[in-house]
């Protein structure tokens, strides 16, 4: 039991992280549009669910605090409190604390009680006065928790109803559904809720319940019928009513009618004016009746969170598992096939191949389990951008482009810390100040792009400025004065913007428009190789920066095309390999010890392995060119023979061979003997460096 | 929250502590079954104790209900033993429940009556 509590309480802790993160995005979006009302029902939607999972799962300081949020976010609904940058700030120095309460168990640091205290004052402060401008009967009430749901429910029944305001009136049929009860909800905790916002009147029907032998003692057999009375001042939208029961309206039929206004009509507002005998006739009729259709058309959707239904939350170290054992799964399959092809025997070949179809099937779909789009990791960056852009006087624009785009979890969780780094360093260093664009001759805002997109095996994450761009001859004068390059060396742009990703580059003097490119730089180089990913500047003076990231599109299981070099046998990821053709004898012949070959009238040069190993024993007659695809067009891989394709179990090669780029793993094959995934685009890179190192003399290190 | 059966005087007394929520329903239900199954061919029947419950779920009371409508469809007693905290007959009262599952006991009533008269 204390188990299956602490796996709610992690739950809800993913839940709330994820709440967070798009409350975060709501609201600065809300501080740039304005008060959108979409976007102040979703502030609201989400407070709302944290507050109520919270209280749920006994984070109760956590639920008391938002309870007050939320509060203010109701008035922003309800139009009586206006969506200023005063209270975007205060609700995210708020989340902060929320993020606090939500961790303070996972180990991480407590919420202060003092800035609890103070963001909670300032938000009643705002909400005092709309209260004080904008409505008079709950300014009247003295007691300050009047202003909350519980408070407006005390001043309706104190003042609203017994002076003879004006109520509209719900009609509700709740119909607990059988597992509402096991799903840890309570009816009468909703009943209770609901009766915060006006007089309920409520009326259990017990005809459900069947005799004692045949009653499952969890399940929830009572239907009520409800009528809630609500003042004028304390309107309740049908929202308001739904938001109740948001966390079990799939566990629940749910039927709400407005009747409209009831009561005295002598202070009757516009819906009272337009009241007939048929009240499913008047505006708020029309809202119950698109409530219900709505209903009829998604019969168990729940508000607000549309997009998951139909989905399934399940830990990620569950997901990992899985993938180890298809991963330890593939392995044997692999030994499987290669004895079935030893015994000859037709009917264990077929078994065979069925097994390895289905293998290649699961490993597919388990690696699909783990592909999380990029978008939670991306808008978190907006608050980075608005409290950096506040902090540095600078008015930045945060915009984002294929956040859809799918990337295993592994590689996702640590693409965190390279991205907060180049966006730093893209609003420290890289975007101007308002006036110095302004007399650049730029608009005052700036904007910082992120952007992923699919590249074959690989994703492309491109973080980029239309800042002052890097100094190309400063960079280039630093490196030679820290011996990384050779006074007088032809350095490419590439070369050269790639110093800046060495340790402590900047650090050591202030360079215009430089310094602090080199500051966190170097983390981000080491990240993004350790996940066997590559980076590239590029970058115009005066014109902004883009920093592009391309990260393989999984670390665990790949599609391989088996190759031998000599006597090693090594993989070639498939994805990155477009064609195989032969290379004879001849064709190294008549190419006059050039490295290319023609490829239907094309000139495709190749790197020939065996040189590149050094392999001594003779080649054979005729070798294979493996041609792939990398940044600079196509390029041929020379092997030795191609044994055919497999599925690649990735495994890491351990610190020791971390400075081999060309080698991104190595894998165990059928017959017990280990591979080395090579890592095409490095490989070419690296001949090319090597060439055009010959050509001119070294770069580097020092001369 | 607890659920007991103390057996120590006929018909038996079931006594409800604390919150009595989902989480011992089926334990209550074990127990009426347990004390309106007959026994020695004749039907028995329980008190019900609730003055020290502090709250209670909508299974709780659905399970009251059923065994009481059961009890007196059979003749036996199942009745509540002691008063019924007000805390608890309001929070029931405001959930729709027309009245609290259950009757005082007969007894229970008597000696009641009794002692507002002697008060009076």
């Amino acid at each position: 039991m204390a188990n299956e509590a602490e796996s709610f309480r992690l739950a809800f802790r993913e839940e709330a992280r994820e709440l967070l993160v798009e409350l975060e995005s709501c609201l600065l979006e809300l501080n740039e549009k304005g008060g959108d009302g979409e976007l102040v029902a979703r502030v609201f939607r989400a407070l709302h669910t944290i507050k109520g999972s919270g209280a749920m799962f006994g984070f109760d300081a956590l639920a008391a605090f938002t309870h007050k949020l939320e509060n203010a976010f109701d008035e922003v609904r309800q139009g009586r409190l206006g969506m200023t940058p005063q209270l975007v700030d205060l609700t995210l120095a708020a989340l902060d604390q929320i993020r606090a309460m939500v961790e303070q168990e996972a180990g991480e640091a407590a919420a202060d009680p003092a800035r609890c205290a103070a963001i909670l004052e300032g938000v009643s402060a705002l909400t005092g006065e709309a209260h004080r401008g904008n409505a008079p009967a709950a300014a009247e009430d003295s007691d300050s928790g009047a202003r909350d749901r519980g408070g407006a429910t005390a001043a309706s029944k104190a003042g609203g109803f017994e002076s003879g305001a004006t109520a509209q009136v719900w009609r509700i049929l709740f119909t607990p559904g059988p597992d509402l009860m096991r799903n840890g909800a309570d009816p009468l905790l909703l009943l209770r809720e609901l009766g915060q916002m006006g007089r309920l009147t409520a009326e259990a029907s017990m005809e459900g319940i069947p005799p004692l032998r045949k009653l499952e003692p969890e399940r929830c057999y009572v239907r009520w019928k409800l009528r809630l009375e609500t003042t004028a001042g304390a309107k309740v939208s049908l929202d308001a009513i739904r938001d109740v029961f948001i966390f079990v309206e799939d566990a629940c039929t749910l039927e709400i009618e407005c009747e409209g206004t009831a009561g005295r009509t002598a202070e009757a507002g516009p819906e009272a004016e337009a009241k007939t005998d048929a009240g499913l006739k008047q505006p708020a009729g029309d809202v119950s009746a698109r409530a219900l259709e709505e209903k009829r058309k998604n019969p168990g959707r729940r508000e607000g969170d549309r997009e998951n239904a139909g989905s399934l939350r399940v830990p990620a170290a569950r997901l990992d598992q899985l993938v180890d054992l298809v991963g330890e799964l593939v392995t044997v399959q692999a030994r499987l096939t290669a004895l079935a092809a030893r015994s000859e025997d037709a009917a264990v070949l077929a078994v065979g191949e069925e097994i390895e179809r289905l293998t290649s099937a699961l490993r597919e779909n388990s690696m699909t389990l783990r592909m999380v789009p990029v978008r939670a990791t991306f808008e978190r960056f907006r608050r980075l951008v608005h409290d950096l852009g506040r902090d540095l006087g600078k008015n930045v624009e945060l915009t984002i482009e294929g956040a859809e785009t799918e990337l295993d979890k592994t590689v996702i969780d640590q693409l965190g810390d390279p991205l907060m780094h180049l966006i730093r360093n893209s609003m420290d260093h890289g975007v101007e100040t308002p006036e110095v664009r302004a007399g650049a001759g730029k608009g005052r805002g700036a904007t910082i792009h992120l952007a992923a997109r699919h590249a074959g095996a690989s994703v492309l994450i491109e973080v980029s400025d239309d800042g002052a761009g890097i100094d190309r001859e400063a960079v280039r004068a630093r490196a030679i004065e820290r011996g990384l390059a050779c006074e007088g060396a032809a350095l490419t742009d590439s070369e050269i913007f790639g110093f800046i990703f060495q340790p402590g580059f900047s650090t050591a003097r202030e360079v215009t428009d430089l310094s602090g490119r080199g500051v966190g730089m170097d983390v981000v180089r080491q990240r993004v190789e350790s996940l066997r990913g590559t980076i590239e500047v590029s970058s115009r003076r005066g014109q902004g920066t883009t920093v592009t990231l391309r990260l393989p599109l999984t670390l665990a299981i790949i599609d391989g095309l088996l190759v031998t070099v000599g006597d090693g046998s090594y993989v070639l990821p498939l994805s990155s390999t477009l064609e195989c053709i032969e290379l004879t004898r001849e064709d190294i012949a008549a190419a006059n010890g050039k490295h290319v070959a023609y490829v239907r009238g094309e000139m495709v040069p190749y790197v020939r392995l065996r040189e590149t190993f050094g392999v001594r024993s003779e080649a054979p007659g005729r070798e294979q060119i493996m041609v792939v695809e990398n940044d600079g067009g196509r390029c041929g891989l020379v092997v030795d023979r191609v044994l055919g394709d497999c599925q690649t179990v990735i495994r890491n090669l351990g610190s020791l061979y971390r400075h081999v780029q060309s080698v991104s793993g190595a894998t165990i094959l059928g017959d017990g003997t280990v591979a080395l995934i090579l890592d095409p685009q490095r490989l070419v890179q690296e001949a090319m460096r090597t060439k055009a190192q010959e050509g001119r003399g070294r770069v580097s290190p020092p001369c | 929250m607890s659920v007991r059966f103390d057996r120590s005087e006929a018909p038996g007394t079931i006594r409800l502590e604390g919150d009595i929520d989902v989480g011992c329903a089926a334990e209550l239900k074990a127990l009426l079954e347990e004390a309106m199954a007959p026994r020695d061919g004749r039907q028995r029947g329980a008190r019900i104790a609730v003055a020290t419950a502090t709250g209670m779920d909508v299974t709780a009371v659905q399970l009251l209900w059923a065994a009481e409508r059961e009890a007196q469809a059979a003749g036996m007693v199942l009745a509540l033993e002691g008063p019924v905290p007000e805390m608890l007959r309001t929070a029931l009262r405001e959930a729709g429940f027309q009245r609290f599952p259950l009757a005082p006991h007969a007894q229970d009533d008597a000696d009641d009556g009794a002692q507002r008269g002697s008060q009076g």
